[in-house]
């Protein structure tokens, strides 16, 4: 049963195009749009889950990585020439590279230090995007990056794939013995490095892995919308998983991808004035983290202060 | 030469002072209530336009309005306890973190809808006149701002270290559950610790806003240079946090004039991270207390 | 609980929009930061579309059709313009946009609208690779009525030249318009002899200039080149004189301009000697300066006005050509954009040429005891631009 409801749900993810083109023809291209970034936050927000949710470090550098991918994958295709599917991994390699060299200081701090020093992390990270701009070209952008497949639908698949490739990764990464582990030091450290599980092995590769694939959604999203600018690569990229991350279940597939609907499908229909629109995230992001029972309280079961 | 660097120590003193009392409260905070508050930089917006409110829109006199502002944000500090705070308190900090950053999206919004998007100038008498010592110049209000700074730094430590609010804060600071089981109401000094971060918050406004002007997003950019005093001075102790602050405040203005402008808002963090590598406890140490 | 609060959140936001039940009205979107740190230049662009659309419909609309406008954030970036220029198109289905303010939204936007099919008629980006890439450079469905730096730069460099100026620092805000002025006038000043002795860029919003006003001054240039807006200046322009400075300062952006006056109006003599060139100033249309502080209460802004003008000085001319032709969608839009031939607007002439660059004049502005006044009004063409 669970099966047929999962093969359904994938089956109307694949056909969302045309299901679309049939339901909604004048808003199609519209629609497919948001679909796409629907796919690609959700794909970012699974691999920050990775570090979030499953070995619990509240990491905020996320953005710095997503940014390292979209650069690389943006000068080496514009610059270097790079086809396509070579630029997303060195995307992803460079990223993860980042990633590791960044958290073998980070991690040696305690928890609250370690969030905020991520975020001095990605403050740098923005700061010198800005402004290294014989490499990144700062304000001015990179821009005409190629795109290796032109019509939306063609994108949509795409971006489908790259959300089922993580989808998997993610799902062996958090289940069968890994998974215990990195569950096993979110929740209990010392009971954890007792029975012999090292945390900070499985913390940094919860770190590299979610920060490569971040890299490699970043290389995406530039192809797609073919220039790069440092904007994308500040906090509130960072509030916007945190967003999804929390709206919908923090630690469990389900629950991000419901996240990453929720929070890319509502802003197209709240058409509401911008600014009442923030307000609303924001006081929807407060309820729900102070009273929604699962998730949060999941994350930090039997963690002391 | 040494005008151009004793000039840019004194202006690394004037920011050091801004962020040293925004730094405070946020310590403070931490230190007795164990809460991270990502809203604190909004503190300093809402403390910013309350001043304009009173010295702009109402007319009061410079003192008066700062008065005003730090009343009007004491009351703000109690009903943000009550309401965010409370609920969040018992949570885990990652809870805590997320509640406090949701808060300051909707207060930086809000700020834009009943205020608008136009920055809003108070000059005051004294940012206005210029005091020159033999070509060094500066106007009498960021001398203002030095001066004041210090005197609250010094009525802080007077109210921590004798008032009896302040000793159940530092108590509370060393441990609460022991406070708990003594008889110290801890919800009670939980809401003084918070009116004191806003008040705090409010008069370091009051003191700053003549020289810069007031929008929406200025609490931003503070609360993650607060952060960086805060965990480079050791989590939790006001005053690493006050010395962290002025080193940032001096570093930004010498490293801004003589080594990058561009890159000037880096240097609080590349400090920070530069602290951490070397003491992951900070500058002062796991020390407890506040 | 997560269900019922997306619920509500859904009906709240389900409000039918307004309809007007008479011949189809014209529609027309406009895109600018409606949020973010540059929300203040959306809340102008909102401000002044909306007042000029006002304006066109009580005089009975464009030939006797309404105009709808609609307006969407496009967050002063790439993706969120995309978004935008999307939505419009898309779900609000206008005829023609009007946008995006900021180059990394307006570069993410034109390869859209090309898709789409929908025209767009910038009203100020400012990076130069967007002139080279519209008309016969590729993109037929976008057009700019603002000028660039690349076009201004030489012009303003030679003027400073004239005046017997040697030697500058530029001193730039670090986005898009920022670095792309400071790298024309680099050029520029090469081309006019005047040494470049400093180039330091700031973060938009950041109060605090002492540190770069010390390196200004150890720079020891006789000048100060700022591309900078009224929002920022106003801070600057203090503190420059609360160090004693005494560079002539020129600028680019809104330094020169009535909303930096009224952030200095307890005292104007602040901004006292500055030289702006640019293309917009309050005073080119006083009725519509009027119009604006009577409803808003703060001088007009630049962007916001702008969109007005090149709403009705660019867009209505083509919507009543597309009338008199009975081809009005976009495509007839489009065609009849490329035949617009205004010569007074308050930009000055408005027609678009083989690259959609309207050629509007340049203005030199000088601020003195707390008025501006317009010093010379220079017309533009391509021969600017070597």
């Amino acid at each position: 049963m669970r099966v047929l409801v999962r093969v359904a749900v994938a089956g109307v993810a694949v056909a969302a195009p045309w299901i679309v083109a049939a339901i909604a023809p004048g808003q199609q291209r519209y629609i497919v749009h948001v679909l796409i970034f629907t796919a690609l936050f959700a794909a970012l927000a699974l691999s920050y889950d990775l570090i979030v949710g499953h070995v619990g470090a509240l990491s905020l550098a996320h953005p710095a990585f997503f940014g390292v991918g979209a650069y690389t994958a943006a000068i080496a295709s514009t610059r270097g020439g790079w086809p396509f599917l070579a630029d997303v991994a060195g995307a992803v390699a460079l990223a993860g590279l980042v990633a590791a060299l960044a958290g073998i200081p980070l991690f040696r701090l305690t928890e609250h230090a370690f969030a905020v020093g991520t975020l001095g992390f990605a403050l740098v990270a923005w700061i010198v995007a800005t402004n290294w701009v014989d490499v990144t070209r700062g304000p001015l952008c990179i821009t005409g990056i190629p795109k290796p497949v032109t019509t939306l639908p063609a994108w949509y698949w795409l971006a489908l794939t790259a959300l089922g490739l993580v989808l998997l990764l993610y799902r062996g990464m958090t289940t069968f013995r890994l998974g215990r582990a990195m569950h096993a030091v979110r929740d209990n450290e010392p009971l954890a490095a007792a029975a012999g599980i090292d945390p900070l092995r499985y913390r940094m590769l919860a770190f590299v892995v979610g920060g490569a694939l971040a890299g490699g959604v970043g290389a995406l999203y530039a192809h797609y919308l073919s220039v790069f600018c440092p904007e994308e690569m500040t906090v509130a990229l960072t509030v916007n998983m945190l967003v999804i991350v929390f709206l919908g279940g923090v630690g469990t597939l389900r629950g991000v991808l419901v996240g990453a609907v929720l929070f890319t499908a509502l802003p197209e229909i709240l058409r509401l004035a911008p600014t009442w629109r923030l307000v609303i995230y924001g006081l929807l992001l407060l309820v729900i983290v102070i009273r929604s029972p699962e998730g949060l309280s999941g994350l930090v079961r039997g963690r002391a202060r | 030469m040494l005008a151009d660097v004793l000039e840019q120590l004194v202006h690394g003193l004037t920011l050091g002072s801004m962020y040293a009392m925004v730094a405070a409260g946020l310590a403070l905070m931490l230190g007795v209530a164990r809460l991270i508050n990502f809203a604190h930089g909004e503190f300093f917006m809402l403390g910013a336009y309350a001043f304009w409110y009173g010295y702009r829109e109402l007319g009061l006199p410079y003192p008066l309005a700062g008065v005003l502002a730090v009343a009007l944000m004491v009351v703000w500090g109690v009903v943000y306890q009550r309401t965010v705070i409370r609920a969040i308190l018992p949570r885990s900090w990652h809870v805590q973190l997320i509640a406090t950053l949701a808060t300051s999206i909707v207060l930086t919004n809000l700020a834009i809808i009943v205020f608008g998007t136009q920055p809003k100038e108070v000059p005051t008498a004294l940012s206005s006149t210029i005091l020159d010592v033999g070509g060094f110049r500066l106007v009498w209000q960021r001398l203002l701002v030095l001066a004041g700074a210090l005197a609250i730094f010094w009525g802080l430590h007077r109210f921590v270290s004798r008032t009896r609010a302040g000793r159940a804060m530092r108590a509370m600071s060393q441990n609460r559950e022991a406070c708990a089981v003594v008889g110290v109401d801890v919800q009670h000094v939980a809401m003084i610790t918070f009116a004191l971060s806003a008040a705090l918050a409010a008069a370091a406004a009051t003191l700053v806003s003549p020289l810069f002007n007031i929008f929406p997003d200025m609490g931003t950019g503070l609360t993650l240079k607060a952060f960086a005093a805060v965990v480079t001075g050791g989590f939790g102790y006001v005053n690493g946090a006050i010395a962290a602050s002025f080193l940032i405040g001096i570093t930004e203005a010498l490293a801004g004039s003589y080594l990058s402008y561009a890159y000037k808002d880096a240097f609080a963090f590349i400090i920070m991270i530069g602290v951490l590598l070397w003491r992951p406890q900070g500058l002062f140490g796991r020390r407890l207390g506040i | 609980m997560r269900l019922v609060l997306t619920l509500i959140l859904v009906v709240l936001a389900a409000l039918p929009p307004l309809t007007s039940a008479q011949a189809p009205p014209i529609k027309v979107g406009f895109a600018s930061a409606m949020s973010g740190p540059a929300a203040i230049t959306g809340e102008g662009v909102r401000w002044g579309g909306t007042l000029a659309v006002e304006e066109i419909n009580a005089k009975g609309g464009v030939a006797g059709r309404k105009i709808e406008a609609y307006f969407a954030d496009n967050k002063a970036t790439p993706g969120e313009a995309v978004s935008a220029v999307r939505k419009l198109a898309d779900v609000d289905k206008v005829d023609v946009i009007i946008g995006q303010t900021h180059s990394g939204a307006c570069l993410g936007a034109m390869p859209v609208v090309k898709e789409i099919g929908v025209p767009m008629v910038i009203e100020s980006c400012s990076h130069a690779d967007i002139r080279k890439l519209s008309g016969k450079g590729g993109n037929e469905w976008t057009f700019r009525v603002a000028l660039d730096d690349e076009i201004m730069a030489h012009t303003f460099a030679r003027h400073m030249a004239a005046k017997g100026v040697k030697t500058s620092s530029i001193l730039a805000m670090n986005n898009d318009f920022g670095r792309g002025a400071a790298a024309a006038y680099d050029a520029a000043f090469k081309k006019a002899n005047i040494k470049l002795a400093s180039t330091e860029f700031f973060d938009p919003g950041q109060p605090d200039y002492r540190p770069v006003l010390t390196r200004l001054k150890r720079a020891g240039a006789e000048t100060i080149l700022g591309i900078i807006l009224a929002s920022d200046g106003a801070p600057f322009m203090r503190q420059f004189r609360e160090l004693g400075l005494t560079q002539k300062v020129y600028s680019r952006g809104s330094l020169a301009s009535a909303e930096f006056l009224h952030q200095v109006k307890d005292n104007p003599k602040v901004g006292d000697g500055v030289v702006e060139a640019g293309y917009w100033v309050a005073g080119l249309d006083p009725e519509w300066d009027r119009k604006w502080e009577e409803r808003h209460k703060v001088p007009p802004r630049i962007h916001g006005s702008l969109a007005a003008i090149t709403f009705k000085h660019a867009v209505v001319p083509a919507l009543e050509i597309a009338i008199k032709k009975g081809k009005v969608d976009r495509a007839g839009i489009r065609a009849a954009l490329t035949e617009v031939d205004v010569k007074d607007s308050p930009l000055g002439p408005i027609k678009f040429d083989a690259n959609h660059q309207a050629w509007i004049n340049m203005i030199l502005l000088e601020m003195q005891d707390g008025k501006i006044r317009i010093l010379e009004k220079l017309p533009t063409s391509p021969a600017l631009l070597n």
